[in-house]
Order: C-alpha cells, then sequence, then structure tokens
C-alpha cells in the first residue's frame, strides 16, 4: 500500500485526510438542513379528517353575514366593509381551541339563529327587491369594484339559500355560508394575484372580458392548462391572461382541505383594463 | 415510498436505498484513500524538492568529491534523490577505476559506462519512488464520478419505480427519491476532483523532478569523464 520511505508520514498523513472529511460532513450537516415544504400527500390525508370538525368550527363565523346584510343598503361604500371582513374566516382556528365552549356557543347560535330568521324574513321582502335593484345598478356603477362585486353577490346568493332552506338544518347553511365568504374571499384574491401578472398592453382596445375555467389543486398548483370559456375578441389578450393565470402559481388557497376542493372547478371573470 | 419531512444530509444517506449506500461507502472509502496519498505525496514531493535542491547547492559548491561522497553516505538513512544517483554512480565509478587500474585492460569508456548504468538504474529508483500512487488517484479522479452516477441512477429509477404506484404524481414524491440519489453523484464528485488537481500538479512535479535529475547525471557524468 505504501513505500517505505512514506511511512514517517503516513500517519500525518491519514489523520489530515480524516480531518478533510470531517470538515466537509460537518459544512454539510450545517448547509444541507433543508427543510421540504409540506409535502402533499399530508394534504390528502387531512381532507378525510376535517370534514367531521368541519361544520363545528364554522359555527361561529355564522354572525358574519349580518354585517353583509346590514350594509348592504348603502352601495357604494359596501365594499370596503367586506374588504374589512377578510380577517374574520380566521376565527374558526380560534374556535377550534375553544371547542371547550362549544356548549355555549350553540346556545348563542341557536339565540342568534331566531333573530336572524326575523330579520331575514324582514329584510327578504324588502332586501330581495333592494338587492336585485342595487345589483342591477352596482353592476352597472361599480365595474371598477368587480372583485368585490362577487364577493357580494356570493353572499347574497347564500343569504338567499339560507332563508330559502333554513328548515333542512342550520348547521349546513352556516357552513355554506361561511364556506361561500372564504370562497369569495379567496376567488379574489386568486384574481387579484392574476391580475398583477396581466400584461394590460395587450388587451388596449376597448374593456373587454374574459372567462376562464381554471382547476386548482389542493397545492395551489394549476391542474392543466387553463380553458377559456369567453374570449376577449383577441387572441394576444386571450393569451396575455393566460400566461398571467399560469405565471400566478401557486394560487392562494385557504387552509382549510374541505374548501381546497371547490376550487377544482373555479370560473374567474376578467377585465383586465379595469 | 415515504416522504421525508426532515430533508437533511443524515436522513438523506439513511434513507438512500441498498444500492445506493453500498456506492456512498465505496466513494468515502475511495476518498479517504485518495486523499491520504494525496497527503502523502505532497509531503514526499516536497521532502524530495528540498534534498535535491540542498544537494546540487552542496555539489556545486565546489568541494571535493570524495568528501561529498563520505557525507551522504555516511548519515543514518539511505540517500534519497539526487544523492542516492551521485552515490550510485561515484561508488561505482571509484570501484571500476581501481579495478581498470589493477588489470589495465579496461578502457576508460567502460569506466564511465559503468558508472552511468549504475547512476541510470538509481534514478529509475528515485522516480518509481516519486510515481508511487500516481496511478491510483488517475483511477480514481476518472472513475468515481461513474460509480457516484450509477448510485444516482439506481436511486432515480427507484423513485420513478414509486411514483408508478400513484395515481397523481406531484414533484413532491420523487424529489426526496431523487435528492438521496443525486447525493451519490455529490459523494463521487468530491472524491474524483481532488484527485484529479492532485494528479495533475504531482505529475507535473514529478517530471520537474526527473528532468532535473537527468541533466544532474549528464553534468555529473562530464565531470567523472574530466577527473579520469
Amino acid at each position: 500500500m505504501i513505500r517505505k520511505h512514506e511511512n514517517s508520514d503516513s500517519w500525518k498523513a491519514g489523520a489530515l485526510a480524516i480531518g478533510v472529511h470531517a470538515v466537509l460532513l460537518v459544512g454539510m450537516l450545517v448547509s444541507f438542513n433543508w427543510k421540504a415544504a409540506h409535502p402533499v400527500q399530508n394534504v390528502t390525508e387531512v381532507e378525510l379528517w376535517d370534514k367531521l370538525p368541519a361544520p363545528k368550527t364554522l359555527d361561529a363565523p355564522k354572525p358574519e353575514p349580518k354585517p353583509i346584510i346590514e350594509e348592504k343598503p348603502k352601495p357604494k361604500p359596501e365594499p370596503k366593509p367586506i374588504v374589512e371582513e377578510k380577517p374574520k374566516p380566521e376565527e374558526p382556528k380560534v374556535d377550534i381551541e375553544l371547542e371547550k365552549k362549544k356548549k355555549e356557543v350553540e346556545q348563542k347560535q341557536k339565540e342568534a339563529e331566531i333573530k336572524k330568521d326575523k330579520e331575514l324574513q324582514e329584510k327578504l321582502d324588502q332586501k330581495k327587491k333592494l338587492e336585485e335593484l342595487q345589483a342591477q345598478s352596482r353592476e352597472e356603477t361599480l365595474k371598477d369594484r368587480k372583485v368585490a362585486e362577487k364577493s357580494k353577490k356570493d353572499a347574497i346568493k347564500k343569504l338567499k339559500e339560507d332563508s330559502l332552506s333554513e328548515e333542512k338544518g342550520n348547521e349546513d347553511k352556516q357552513a355554506s355560508v361561511a364556506n361561500a365568504s372564504l370562497i369569495g374571499e379567496y376567488t379574489e384574491k386568486i384574481k387579484a394575484k392574476i391580475r398583477g401578472n396581466v400584461n394590460k398592453a395587450l388587451c388596449s382596445d376597448g374593456n373587454p372580458q374574459l372567462i376562464f375555467e381554471i382547476s386548482v389543486l389542493p397545492t395551489g398548483q394549476l391542474s392543466g392548462t387553463p380553458k377559456i370559456t369567453k374570449s376577449s375578441g383577441s387572441d394576444a389578450c386571450d393569451e396575455a391572461v393566460e400566461r398571467a393565470i399560469i405565471a400566478s402559481e401557486p394560487l392562494p388557497l385557504p387552509e382549510d382541505a374541505s374548501l381546497k376542493s371547490q376550487f377544482k372547478n373555479l370560473k374567474l371573470k376578467f377585465r383586465p383594463n379595469d | 415510498m415515504t416522504v421525508a419531512n426532515d430533508m437533511s444530509f443524515l436522513t438523506l444517506i439513511i434513507g438512500a436505498s441498498l444500492p445506493v449506500q453500498l456506492v456512498m461507502c465505496i466513494l468515502l472509502i475511495t476518498s479517504l484513500f485518495s486523499w491520504w496519498y494525496i497527503f502523502i505525496k505532497v509531503a514526499t514531493i516536497k521532502r524530495a524538492e528540498t534534498e535535491s535542491e540542498e544537494f546540487e547547492s552542496k555539489f556545486w559548491s565546489g568541494g571535493d568529491l570524495n568528501k561529498l561522497y563520505e557525507a551522504v553516505t555516511s548519515g543514518r538513512r539511505k540517500p534519497q534523490g539526487m544523492g542516492s544517483i551521485f552515490e550510485a554512480g561515484f561508488k561505482e565509478f571509484v570501484r571500476l577505476k581501481q579495478q581498470a587500474g589493477a588489470e589495465a585492460r579496461m578502457e576508460i569508456s567502460d569506466v564511465m559506462e559503468g558508472s552511468r548504468r549504475a547512476m541510470r538504474a538509481a534514478y529509475n529508483r528515485e522516480l518509481d519512488d516519486l510515481d508511487a500512487h500516481l496511478p491510483f488517484l488517475a483511477s480514481v479522479g476518472s472513475v468515481s464520478p461513474y460509480i457516484g452516477l450509477f448510485g444516482t441512477v439506481w436511486g432515480i429509477m427507484n423513485a420513478f419505480r414509486g411514483l408508478s404506484s400513484v395515481a397523481q404524481a406531484t414533484l413532491s414524491q420523487v424529489a426526496p427519491g431523487i435528492a438521496e440519489a443525486l447525493v451519490a453523484t455529490a459523494i463521487g464528485l468530491f472524491a474524483a476532483i481532488p484527485a484529479v488537481i492532485a494528479y495533475n500538479r504531482f505529475a507535473s512535479k514529478v517530471d520537474r523532478l526527473s528532468v532535473r535529475y537527468e541533466s544532474f547525471m549528464e553534468e555529473f557524468t562530464n565531470i567523472l569523464q574530466r577527473k579520469s
């Protein structure tokens, strides 16, 4: 292995060689401590888990729809209150921790539901008319607030559904209202993110509207390419929006795994020049 | 296939499949040996250079060759490098000259030829020592990337085979397997790069030393011829 004349050096050299490897190993250990981003496989596991607790966690948001209802008569300031309400969907997390107080919450819910029923019945007569009128007028006057408008419409729809299906059970309703507000909120977020990536110079003529259908995976990635269901009339504009959608990956999604499935088929309306 | 949340370097090595671990083990041993030889060669070549420099300055200082011979041979350890070439040539020269003086039928050219052959033999022994381990470094430099690549290919094959059983393939299902597999290539390159650099450096140093030895042989032959 080694020559006679090298004997004197062999020990020193061996120690140095081991030292070099030790230094390298330490360097690797220090610099290679990656943490993988949450693996996708866990998401599928969580999805099964969350189905049961979901209604409970969504109990509290029930009061939320009311401010929306009350604020609706004033058309113009509306978008802002809705935007301000975004933080509220985070409440369910707090409620998960406070599940011990569930009973109290449930009592409050019942009271609130009774109140809500009365309010809704009163308001429904007035508001159905008002809201429809407002919705029509808003579409004309608030085109620049389309993002907010969409969530508002969702909320209105959910309210109507609520009032019609109240007999079917309260929890489902509450959940759907809360879910709708969450879905609306995240649809806004997705749109806002995509909007930032659109090259508006390509959609310069007029104010075209595009409708895209996309399917979002639980990771926020797109599954497949976005389908255009309503073209703007200009191929360049369509492609610009499509590129923007692809460039916006990963799209923002709610934490709640059961809501993520709602984004499997998502219709997005765009007015790039707004 | 399990997805490791923790992707630290150690878990990557421990999580790798057996053939990949085997490859890593082989590469680690090779790397250890090549670094060992590198440090040995650094020491021996440096010593050979300083010794030949010292000897040259002593030789050309113009002292008596007999005294120089005694100084070289009287040392406790065997003379090395240029010293051993000088020792072999001068010993042979003196011995042949005595013989030539006694028998009187030996030509001066035969004496020169004999001492030259002795010097050539010593020179070859020296070069052999200088060249030691260089072939090992050369083969580590050229082969260990391939060994690492083999480990990587094997690991990636496993990673993709695990993927085939999953309905919806995502990058995060293959990524840990590939990361594990790539560690093998990393180790292979870590073994190869220093070996190649060291080989080239040592080869050029040995070449320069051999040129120095050869020119010393020629000059010493001239001096002996003048003396005889």
